[in-house]
C-alpha cells in the first residue's frame, strides 16, 4: 500500500500508521533495507561483544575469586605476575576484628609445564593452589570436587582451555613439571590472552612440583590472602583495620578493588579497547549511509504523495513525524534480525576462539541506541526533502 | 557501449552516486583496518625475528612460539659449524626478570635479550652503534617503546632488574613486540649475573649464518642431519610460516579480525546492492525501452556490472589513503606494526572487485521485472 492509498482510508478512519504502512508497501524494498541495515547492526554488534569479551577473558579469574578483601604485595602490577609476599603476614590478618577467615592462594604462570597428553609439546600453564577445605574460588564445580585434591599429585583442569594443551581429552595421568600428576575433576573457565590453560592443585602438590622448592607448603610465600569478614561487617571498615594490622610492602583491596585495578591495568596497556571501538564506529557510519540512502530514496519517491498530503492540510510537523516514525521502525526492522543473528555468531566465534561472548542487557541496549541513532539521524539528514515538498510544484 | 552508459547513468545523478561511493569506501576502509589487524599481529609476533640476522633458526624441539622457546645445550651450536656451509652459529638468551627502581615501587615484568654483542646478530643501527655500550658489567640496553610504566628509560638511570642493580646503558629503537611491556638487551656475561640459576649452556635460540651461496633449505638439511633429535631447524620462510600460524590459529586473533574481515565484506556487498537496486527500480522504463529498441539482457546486466565497477574503483583510491592514515595513527597509539605489503593491497582490491561482482549479481533480478509491454 502507497502513502496515497493510505490517505484514501485517511477518509473513514481517525488513524492511519502511515509510517507502518510506508514500510510495509514494498516488500522488497523492506527485505532490502533490513538487510543492509541489519548488517551494519550484526557489525556493531560482534565489535562491541569483542571488546567485551576481551575483557570478560582477562578478568574472569579475578571475579572467581571467593572473598571479600584480598591481600597482596604492594609492588604487583596485575593479577597475572608473581610477586608473592611472606606467610606469616596472614596469620597477622587473621587477628583482625571482624574477620571470619584468611586464606592463602598460591599461584604461578611461568613456571608450570604442561605436557600434551596427545603429543610432545609442553605447555605453560597458569597453576593456582589452596587449601582444598577452603577452595577460595567461586567455581561451583572446584568447589564441589576440591576434597579430591587432597589425593596425592591429584589435579582440577579447565576444560575450556585452548584444545593444543589437550586438558578436555578426559586422560586421566598427566605430566606437569616432569612428573605424572592425576587429574580428578574439571571445570569451565576459558583462556585469556596470557595463560592457555589453568590447573588447580593442593598447596601440598604445588611445594612438590614448583621448580626448585625443596620446603613443605607453609614455607611458600603467598600470591594472595583472600579475606572473608563476618557477616554484618563494614567491608571498608574491617580493610582499615587490615592495613594498619599488616606491613606496608602489601595492599589491601576489595574484590571489586582488584576487578577494577585488573581492568585498569588491562585498559592501560592492550590495544584492543579503541581497535573494537574503532569497528563499532565504522558500522555506525555505514548504517547511516544506507539508512540514508534507503529514506532518501523513498521520500523522493512519495514526493507527490507527501506534497498531496500537504496540500490537503497537513502541517510539515505530521510530515516530519512520519519519516522519523518509519526511519525509527526500519532501524527496528534491521536490528531484530541482526540481533538474533548475533547470537548465533557469539555462541559460534565464542565457541572455536574460546572468547567469553555473551549478548547482555547492556550490550542490547547500546546497540539499539546505536542503531536508533543511525537511523533518526539519516531521516533527519534526508527529511529536507518533506519540507521543501511544494503542493504546487509537484504536479 | 555498456561501460558508457554506466557513466551517463552514474554521472546523471551525482548526489545519489557519492552517497553510494561514499558507503563504499567506509566497507573497502573497514576491510583494510580488518586486514590490516589480522596481519599485523603476527607481524607483532615476528618483529624481533624480522630484524635478527640469520639464515637458518636452531631451537628446542619442544619449541611452541618465540616466548615460550625452551632451552638446548650449546654443544648444538659446535656440532652445527661442522656444517661446511655454516659461517657462524650464535646463541641468544631469552630471560623474564622483575624489574623496579631502586627506591622500590612496581615490580614490572621485564623480557631481557642475552647476546655476544660482537656477534652482529640484531640488524638494528641503534644497537649495533651502541654494542660497546652492553660491555661494561650490569648494564643493558633498553627498547625504547618499553612501557612509560617502567618510568625513565634515560641512559645512566640505575634499576633493579631481576635483583641486581643494573644501569641502563642507552636505548634503540626496535619495539618490544609480544616479547612483553619492556625489553632490555644483556651480554652474555651479564645475562647470567642477573639469571644466576640458568645452566649456562643452555641456549633458547641459535642464529645460524650462511656461507655467501650456500642454499638454505640444503644447508637445514644438512643441519637437521648432524644434529640430534633434541633440536629443531627452521629456515626463514619455515619460521615465518610457524609463528604466523601461532598468531593466527592459536591466539584468537586471527579468528576476530578474519571474522569482522567478513562481516565488513558483507557489509560493502549491502551497500552496493543498496544503491544498484534503487537505482534500477527507478529507472525501470529506461532499462525497458532500451529492452523493446533491441538491447539484450546481457547488455543490461552489463551496464550494471559496470555501474557497480566505477563505484568500486572511485571509492578504492580514497579508502586506500584513509586506510594509511588509520595505520599511522595505530602504528603511534599501539606499537602494532600496521602495515600492509603490496600483494595484499592487490588482494584487498580484488576483494573489492568480487564485492562489486557480488552486488550487481544481486540487483540484477529487478532487471529482469523491466518489461517494455508492461511499463508503458
Amino acid at each position: 500500500m502507497t502513502a496515497a492509498q493510505a490517505i484514501a482510508r485517511f477518509a473513514g478512519t481517525r488513524f492511519v500508521p502511515l509510517a507502518l504502512r510506508n514500510l510495509l508497501a514494498n516488500k522488497r524494498r523492506l527485505i532490502r533495507s533490513s538487510a543492509g541495515i541489519g548488517f551494519a547492526v550484526l557489525l556493531m554488534l560482534v565489535q562491541l561483544g569483542f571488546e567485551r569479551g576481551f575483557f570478560d577473558a582477562s578478568l574472569a579469574m579475578v571475579r572467581q575469586l571467593d572473598g571479600d578483601l584480598v591481600i597482596m604485595n604492594a609492588s604487583k602490577y596485575r593479577f597475572g605476575s608473581g610477586d608473592p609476599f611472606p606467610h606469616f603476614y596472614l596469620a597477622t590478618a587473621t587477628d583482625v576484628a571482624g574477620i571470619a577467615d584468611v586464606s592463602p592462594l598460591y599461584a604461578s604462570w611461568q613456571d608450570f609445564f604442561w605436557r600434551d597428553p596427545a603429543g610432545d609439546k609442553v605447555y605453560v600453564v597458569q597453576a593456582f593452589a589452596f587449601d582444598p577445605d577452603r577452595p577460595v574460588f567461586l567455581l561451583p564445580e572446584l568447589k564441589a570436587q576440591s576434597a579430591r585434591l587432597k589425593e596425592e599429585d591429584g589435579v582440577i583442569v579447565d576444560r575450556r582451555a585452548r584444545p593444543i594443551l589437550g586438558m578436555a581429552s578426559g586422560t586421566a595421568e598427566i605430566e606437569l613439571n616432569g612428573r605424572t600428576v592425576h587429574v580428578v575433576g574439571s571445570f569451565a573457565l576459558g583462556p585469556d590472552f596470557m595463560s592457555d590453560g589453568t590447573v588447580m592443585m593442593s598447596q601440598a602438590t604445588f611445594a612438590r612440583l614448583l621448580p626448585g622448592n625443596r620446603g613443605g607448603a607453609a614455607a611458600l610465600p603467598v600470591e594472595f590472602g583472600i579475606v572473608k569478614i563476618r557477616p554484618g561487617e563494614d567491608v571498608s571498615r574491617v580493610q582499615q583495620a587490615l592495613v594498619l594490622a599488616l606491613p606496608a610492602d602489601v595492599r589491601v583491596l576489595t574484590k571489586p578493588q582488584l576487578v577494577a585495578f585488573e581492568r585498569d591495568f588491562q585498559a592501560d596497556l592492550s590495544s584492543a579497547g579503541p581497535i573494537f571501538w574503532l569497528g563499532t564506529v565504522v558500522g555506525f557510519v555505514v548504517g547511516m549511509l544506507i539508512s540514508y540512502q534507503i529514506i532518501y530514496t523513498d521520500l523522493s519517491d512519495q514526493l507527490p504523495q507527501y506534497a498531496t498530503l500537504k496540500g490537503m492540510g497537513y502541517e510539515t510537523a505530521y510530515l516530519v513525524r512520519v519519516v522519523i516514525e518509519q526511519a525509527a521502525l526500519s532501524a527496528l526492522a534491521g536490528y531484530v534480525p541482526a540481533w538474533l543473528s548475533c547470537l548465533v555468531v557469539y555462541r559460534m566465534i565464542g565457541a572455536v576462539a574460546l572468547l567469553p561472548l555473551h549478548m547482555t542487557l547492556s550490550l542490547t541496549l547500546i546497540s539499539l541506541g546505536l542503531t536508533l541513532g543511525m537511523c533518526l539521524l539519516s531521516a533527519i539528514l534526508a527529511i529536507r526533502r518533506v519540507i521543501a515538498a511544494d503542493p504546487a510544484e509537484i504536479f | 557501449m555498456p561501460l558508457q552508459l554506466a557513466w551517463r547513468i552514474l554521472a546523471d545523478q551525482k548526489g545519489r552516486s557519492a552517497l553510494a561511493t561514499g558507503g563504499v569506501f567506509v566497507a573497502i576502509l573497514l576491510i583494510f583496518v580488518e586486514l590490516g589487524f589480522f596481519v599485523a599481529v603476527p607481524q607483532g609476533g615476528m618483529l624481533i625475528y624480522d630484524h635478527l640476522r640469520f639464515d637458518l633458526l636452531v631451537s628446542s624441539s619442544k619449541y611452541v612460539f618465540q616466548s615460550q622457546s625452551w632451552q638446548f645445550p650449546r654443544a648444538r651450536l659446535e656440532a652445527a659449524m661442522t656444517v661446511p656451509e655454516v659461517a657462524q652459529a650464535s646463541p641468544i638468551y631469552l630471560g623474564g626478570g622483575k624489574w623496579q627502581d631502586v627506591s622500590g615501587g612496581l615490580k614490572l615484568d621485564i623480557a631481557v635479550i642475552g647476546l655476544d654483542p660482537r656477534a652482529g646478530i640484531f640488524a638494528v643501527p641503534d644497537i649495533e652503534r651502541q654494542g660497546a655500550l652492553l660491555e661494561p658489567s650490569d648494564t643493558v640496553l633498553v627498547d625504547s617503546t618499553t612501557r612509560p610504566l617502567f618510568g625513565s628509560l634515560a641512559a645512566g638511570r640505575v634499576v633493579n632488574i631481576a635483583g641486581r642493580r643494573t644501569t641502563i646503558g642507552g636505548q634503540y629503537k626496535l619495539g618490544t613486540g609480544f616479547l612483553g611491556l619492556g625489553v632490555a638487551l644483556a651480554s652474555e656475561a651479564n645475562f647470567f649475573r642477573m639469571f644466576p640459576g640458568r645452566p649456562p649452556d643452555a641456549v633458547n635460540l641459535g642464529l645460524v649464518m650462511l656461507r655467501p651461496g650456500a642454499d638454505p633449505d640444503r644447508a637445514a638439511q644438512a643441519l637437521r642431519a648432524v644434529l640430534p633429535a633434541d633440536t629443531r631447524v627452521f629456515t626463514r620462510s619455515e619460521l615465518v610460516a610457524h609463528e604466523v600460524a601461532y598468531w593466527t590459529i592459536r591466539t584468537a586473533t586471527g579468528l576476530i579480525f578474519g571474522s569482522g574481515l567478513v562481516v565488513s565484506f558483507v557489509v560493502g556487498i549491502m551497500v552496493l546492492f543498496q544503491t544498484l537496486a534503487t537505482q534500477i527500480t527507478r529507472q525501470l522504463p529506461q532499462f525497458a525501452t532500451l529492452k523493446a529498441i533491441g538491447y539484450s539482457d546481457r547488455y543490461l546486466e552489463a551496464v550494471v556490472l559496470f555501474e557497480a565497477l566505477l563505484i568500486m574503483a572511485v571509492a578504492f583510491l580514497p579508502a586506500l589513503v584513509a586506510a594509511f592514515a588509520i595505520y599511522a595513527l595505530v602504528r603511534s597509539e599501539t606499537l602494532l606494526p600496521l602495515a600492509l605489503s603490496v600483494p595484499q593491497l592487490g588482494a584487498v582490491f580484488a576483494i573489492t572487485l568480487v564485492m562489486a561482482a557480488a552486488s550487481a549479481f544481486l540487483s540484477l533480478g529487478g532487471l529482469r521485472r523491466a518489461d517494455p509491454a508492461e511499463i508503458f
